[in-house]
């Protein structure tokens, strides 16, 4: 770059500072050092890691079927051909374990990406625009909360039919409020702050009010939420397969393969319902402690909600 | 104060209205035609159309969603194909047994939730503090129906100390008379104190189960409170005053830190109503939770359905009482 000789002198600031910025790598890099160095995220994230990195990569390494039935092998104890033993028909409980893990993870990450989308969408529209475009969004809201999260999510599988997928639809629906709410009254706050006014004063559409000066703002807020709604789901699923609602036979999930280990239970082969609860509790443990801590740095103000 | 209540009560209506469309679109609306449910795949167009009048179906929808509605505020809940009676007499003859143990379980929940939170805040303990975190913390996190199922392989399966999974008495045992329909009262009161002792066994990990989540919630938020309320200054006041640690806690800091509280008895028997579902089946408990479940596999649409409509009546009703009561007994709530 060839620096002209009648360039004011801010200007050259200016262009060094740009060049300055941190790259893009480099905020990685300070990120991940910061959760490494945090006592609470650190163990958790590892913890999350590690069932992700079984989800994706759990079936090139063990690649015994999931619902390979082996009618030999029935009921199995733990041992090193079948590390957390066999159930009634003789699958592979490591094999289920793994696939269980893919559709937990999947249908958690999927519900915190539609209703995270769904949510700030209508959280924004309703702070931003207010009048009858509020009033109307946020009574829909309240009517969803008129329900028990659980109970709605049921009602939706049963209307729409049981599987994963609606499970998923009824979830990600009952936590649409809790961003909606949220992000609005964020909205509603930063909608009257300077800076807003000052880009509405230079002429900016409302288009890139909302996109560059409001929801940059939200992401921090949006992320705790994310963060929480994502352990949520990861419940209801589990809960929704557990009573009939979600994945059906012989889907491995783990819900309903505890719900297929209880009469195994109390015979004495715990290993079929123990197991897929041990990964549950894992999953839901290490997002809840990272949604908490993420809370407490980032977000003093926020509330959790179911 | 009046126009508060008003105001309360009219978003209240208001959601629940929306609440009743909601579950209108997609317990009636969206599983398909119920005339086809109950004439049969193979039945003539001729039968489906008579049966499709008789229902009502042919008529706007509009129409429709009224007949819905009245007939569910008239407590006309439809049949139970699978039970082979009305919904009403399913539902009532199984309230009993989900009353009893959601009782005990709320119970539970409350006086071990006071004592974890006294524990935790009333002196610097950091142990115990951490203690009574990482309970509240592992009740939140683990699925209730794992929890009973671990809880049974232990005390039941693995010690013998519990009964198992045969509901509220064990085979041999007769229910006492029904005055109240809780075996426990009813045993007492009819003096059967083997009854009692027997119903009380089959309570415990069922009870302890149900109430490890609302526990934890409460657990949660009543440390909260307390940690915020002994800080304020009217606390050191009555200390400098020179009433001692005790008192001050019982008399004045405990009665603050339990208003708050109140605003999360929804959410508590959100709890209770999703948990009955999830933990009722693990023990065999003959309840609505139970039932709920059964009908969800035998496709007994009637009873999930109703099911649904109440535990949503129910919970609006409870948040619309606390709404309004927490604006009587705390007056900052009345001015804001």
């Amino acid at each position: 770059m060839k620096a002209s000789v009648h360039a004011p002198p801010e200007a050259t600031v200016l262009i060094r500072r740009r060049r300055v910025r941190p790259t893009r790598w480099a905020t990685v890099r300070h990120a991940t050092q910061f959760v490494l160095g945090d006592r609470a995220l650190a163990p958790a994230t590892l913890l999350l890691l590690a069932l992700v990195v079984l989800a994706i990569f759990g079936p090139l390494v063990w690649s015994k079927d999931s619902l390979g039935i082996d009618i030999g092998n029935t009921l199995q104890a733990p041992t090193v051909t079948h590390p957390m033993g066999t159930d009634g028909v003789g699958r592979d409980i490591l094999a289920r374990f793994i696939g269980g893990a893919r559709i937990s993870l999947l249908t958690g990450l999927v519900v915190v990406l539609a209703g995270a989308t769904l949510g700030s969408a209508i959280g924004v529209m309703a702070g931003y625009y207010g009048r009858w475009v509020d009033a109307v969004l946020m009574r829909i809201m309240d009517a969803i909360l008129a329900f028990p999260p659980l109970i709605l999510a049921m009602a939706v599988t049963v209307g729409l039919g049981v599987g994963v997928t609606t499970a998923a639809i009824g979830i990600t629906l009952t936590s649409v409020p809790f961003y909606a709410r949220l992000l609005r009254s964020e909205v509603v706050r930063l909608r009257t702050l300077p800076f807003v006014e000052a880009a509405s004063a230079l002429g900016a559409t409302q288009r890139r009010i909302i996109l560059r000066h409001i929801v940059p703002h939200l992401s921090s807020t949006l992320l705790v939420q994310a963060a929480s709604v994502f352990g949520y789901a990861v419940l209801s699923l589990a809960a929704l397969g557990f009573v009939g609602l979600g994945a059906q036979v012989p889907t491995p999930e783990w819900g309903s393969m505890i719900t297929d280990g209880m009469q195994y239970t109390l015979t004495g082969q715990w290993w079929i319902g123990v197991f897929p609860g041990l990964g549950l509790l894992v999953a839901v443990t290490a997002t809840s402690l990272i949604s908490d801590r993420l809370r407490d740095i980032l977000d003093p103000r926020g509330q959790a909600r179911g | 104060m009046l126009r508060t209540v008003i105001n309360k009560l009219v978003g209240s209506v208001a959601a629940i209205f929306g609440a009743s469309i909601i579950s209108f679109v997609f317990l009636r609306v969206l599983p398909g035609n119920p005339a086809r449910l109950i004439v049969g795949p193979l039945a003539p167009a001729s039968s489906l159309l008579s049966v499709e009048k008789q229902m009502g179906l042919d008529q706007p929808v509009i129409v429709q969603y009224g007949r819905y509605m009245t007939s569910f505020l008239r407590g006309d809940w439809g049949f139970s194909y699978g039970a082979g009676v009305p919904v009403t007499t399913e539902m009532a003859s199984r309230l009993p047994a989900s009353l009893e143990l959601g009782f005990y379980a709320f119970l539970l929940a409350f006086v071990a939730a006071v004592i974890c939170a006294l524990l935790a805040t009333y002196r610097y303990r950091p142990v115990t503090d951490g203690v009574v975190r990482g309970t509240a913390f592992f009740g939140l996190s683990v699925p209730p129906f794992w929890f009973g199922l671990l809880a049974l392989l232990l005390f039941f399966a693995t010690w013998g100390i519990l009964p198992g999974p045969e509901g509220r008495l064990s085979t041999s045992t007769t229910p006492p008379p029904s005055i109240t329909h809780f075996y426990t009262i009813d045993a007492l009161l009819h003096g059967q104190l083997s009854t009692f002792v027997d119903a009380v066994r089959h309570l415990i990990l069922p009870a302890i189960t149900l109430g490890l989540a609302p526990f934890s919630y409460l657990v949660r938020l009543l440390r909260a409170n307390l940690l915020d309320v002994s800080r304020e200054p009217f606390i050191i006041v009555v200390r400098s005053k020179g009433i001692g640690r005790f008192l001050a806690f019982a008399r004045h800091a405990l009665p603050n830190a339990f208003l708050p509280t109140l605003t999360a008895a929804g959410l508590v028997l959100a709890q209770l109503l999703s948990g009955s579902v999830l933990v009722e089946k693990v023990f065999n408990w003959p309840g609505v939770g139970a039932l709920v479940t059964d009908s969800i596999l035998r496709q007994d649409n009637a009873i999930v359905q109703t099911f649904i409509l109440l535990s949503a009546t129910a919970y609006v009703v409870v948040n619309l009482v606390v709404d309004i009561l927490y604006g009587v007994i705390d007056p900052r709530v009345r001015i804001s």
